[in-house]
């Protein structure tokens, strides 16, 4: 999903592409669920089968994403939610929760070959890099100290099963 | 009186040394995540649940209301140190207390919000004490049928309330709800929605659906938006305030929790509209109306009050029917659920020992939240000075071991990562995000009432409308999406925004 724009002091009444595509995305949701309500199979019967409630559920939600659709096609559009440390004026930047996500991912996928410590450290690598921290040695410190600690608080104090990986024997 | 034997019984549980522990982790966890931005009461809870699992029932709960009550005085302190409010209960705080903590006057702003929302509790907590067993009694006798109409009630009402219009409260709600049908039919034994991912068959847990949604899904869209420079007032010495300011916040504290409790109790979402309503009365009584907007000492008095008894208020629809009105008591069903509890009229009476220790300990959390905010306040407003690039890696790491621990599976981390995106997506596009998730949460109960309502009518749907007690819920249903938004309009007209 795309977010160019900064929303003020951008004509109030205009067409917003964004939220366009936001509200057919919902559209779809409605769609693919009242596809998906007609794939589960009628079962035994009851009064009331498995497709009832996800069939007025799809429905609702393909009726409300037309709806938004239509409001949005008048011109109305959403204000970005206000939150601490955002700054709501400022024009959105998607690289950083791109480098967030990116990360994220990554990390993930490096949980079960690597093991979790290297895993989530790259994860606190990302976050810190996208919100603008630059001192490298400092983070990737930090980022090994604390995916450390909590593997062993995790591990040895609450007795989870996480994978070790390459640490295995280690820690 | 029998309410006030009960009461007793349960200070004797919450009492003993070990659950004393308990209330004090909760509540100084709570006033950590309540400053700290980017996490809350509801996402703490979500993520201590896996950990807590082998905590007897009592002490986990002691130890959670600890979190919720916590979570209010800390907001509290975010508001008026910061200058931008965390949720939109707190935007009052924000408006009044920010201004006059750049007065210099922040000392006596967080000092009013400390003892008024001390004051709502403490009177909030009373009135549940009678509230609620009162309430249970009757609760027994609804059928099926009425129990589907509160529900439905509370989810119009929840998503009429919050967010920025109904219609796309009611998008998140059923966005929630879809969420919530993932995975086997009980009734039936089929799969639905699973989209051939056996992962998907037992459904999704709400845990990682509220992580990310309020973790990862804030983290992303903070990234997006960040502002660098923190603009933090400093504070020295502790909370106080003088014999004036007492003079003019006792009013408003009494006037915030009559306010409030009502709000938090009846299912109308919440304590955003309460705390608009306490500021519109605070301005209009007061004898310094041209302060307002200034940094009025009643105008934070007034609104911390009200939200601090809408909190109290939340919890006797919650013990009462089972029935959450804010992402965290939300939190808290699924957390009762999870031991295997169903809270409702029947809790009372199978679980007494843990309602009234929960009940009790609301009373001692509040006490310890007064000590720990007053003198302790520049501790607190420290935290507000951690590195924010450290402090929302940190929360991502803390979401992923939480996630990761449920099943100790990658599959759900990267659902987890795809509720991020969803997260994301709704705050930038005004989508509120308690609906989702009592959408999730209340789902499945939702479903499973309608169909032993409409099984215990043989199908017939005309059940609904014959009953009276559910044909008046649903009208109710109807009032509840007209109402809520002419008194916001009328709300957001009196105050500038």
């Amino acid at each position: 999903m795309s977010d160019p724009s900064p929303p003020p002091p951008a004509s109030p009444r205009g067409l917003s592409r964004p939220d366009l595509l936001v509200a057919l995305g919902v559209t779809l949701l409605g769609a693919l669920l009242l596809y998906g309500t007609f794939q589960i199979p009628f079962g035994i019967n009851a009064v009331v089968g498995p497709r009832v409630f996800p069939l007025i559920v799809s429905l609702g939600t393909l009726a409300l994403g037309a709806w938004l659709t239509a409001l949005t096609l008048r011109g109305e559009r959403a204000e970005p939610a206000v939150e601490e440390d955002t700054d709501p004026g400022a024009p959105a930047d998607l690289k950083a929760p791109a480098i967030v996500l990116g990360g994220f991912l990554l990390g993930t996928l490096l949980l079960s070959p690597l093991g979790f410590v290297p895993g989530t450290a790259l994860m606190y690598f990302s976050v810190a890099f996208a919100f603008g921290e630059r001192r490298f040695g400092l983070t990737a410190g930090v980022a090994l100290l604390v995916a450390g600690i909590t593997f062993v608080v995790f591990t040895r104090g609450l007795g989870l099963n996480l994978p070790a990986g390459v640490l295995k024997g280690l820690l | 009186m029998e309410a006030l034997t009960s009461l007793l019984g349960g200070f004797e549980t919450a009492l003993s040394p070990l659950n004393l522990l308990w209330a004090l982790i909760g509540v100084t966890l709570g006033t950590l995540v309540g400053v700290l931005p980017g996490i809350g009461p509801a996402l703490t809870v979500a993520l201590l649940l896996p950990v807590t699992a082998q905590l007897p029932p009592v002490s986990a709960f002691i130890m959670f209301a600890g979190i919720y009550y916590g979570g209010m005085f800390g907001g509290s302190t975010t508001s008026i140190l910061l200058n931008t409010p965390g949720e939109s209960a707190s935007i009052i705080t924000a408006l009044e207390g920010n201004k006059m903590a750049r007065r210099g006057r922040a000392a006596a702003a967080l000092a009013t919000a400390a003892i008024g929302s001390f004051i709502a509790g403490t009177i909030g907590t009373v009135l549940l004490t009678f509230f609620a067993p009162a309430l249970a009694d009757i609760a027994v006798t609804i059928p099926a049928g009425a129990k589907f109409a509160l529900i439905l009630l509370a989810f119009v009402t929840i998503s009429a309330t919050f967010g920025g219009s109904p219609l796309r409260g009611l998008i998140s709600l059923f966005f929630g709800l879809a969420v919530g049908l993932v995975g086997t039919d009980l009734q039936s034994g089929q799969a639905r929605f699973t989209v051939g991912r056996p992962e998907l068959l037992d459904g999704i847990d709400f845990i990682t659906v509220v992580i990310g949604l309020f973790a990862i899904g804030e983290t992303l869209y903070v990234a997006s938006r960040y502002r660098k420079s923190q603009d933090v007032i400093q504070l020295r010495g502790g909370a106080s305030m003088t014999r004036e300011d007492w003079r003019r916040s006792w009013k408003p504290w009494l006037r915030g929790t009559a306010l409030g409790f009502p709000f938090g109790a009846i299912p109308a979402g919440g304590a955003e509209i309460p705390t608009f309503l306490s500021y519109t009365l605070e301005k209009r009584l007061s004898t310094h109306p041209e302060e307002f907007g200034q940094g009025a000492i009643e105008g934070v008095a007034g609104p911390e009050a009200a939200n601090n008894a809408s909190a109290a208020g939340v919890l006797v629809p919650l013990l009462t029917l089972g029935l959450p009105t804010s992402a965290t008591a939300a939190i808290l069903l699924a957390a009762f659920q999870q031991y295997g509890l169903q809270p409702g009229p029947l809790l009372f009476v199978t679980n007494a020992d843990l309602v009234w220790g929960l009940i009790a300990s609301l009373y001692i959390g509040n006490v310890m939240l007064l000590l720990l905010n007053l003198p302790l306040a520049p501790v607190w407003a420290r935290l507000l000075l951690i590195p924010r690039p450290f402090l929302y890696a940190g929360i991502l790491v803390f979401s992923t071991v939480g996630v990761y621990s449920l099943n100790n599976s990658v599959f759900d981390l990267f659902l987890l990562a795809g509720f991020g995106v969803v997260g994301y997506l709704m705050r930038r596009f005004d989508f509120p995000v308690t609906p989702a998730i009592i959408g999730v949460v209340l789902g499945p109960s939702a479903e499973s009432l309608f169909r032993t309502a409409l099984q215990q009518s043989n199908g017939d749907l005309g059940i609904v409308v014959r009953q009276p007690l559910t044909a008046l819920l649903l009208l109710a249903v109807l009032v509840a999406l007209v109402v809520p938004t002419a008194l916001r309009v009328r709300a957001r007209r009196v105050h500038p925004s």
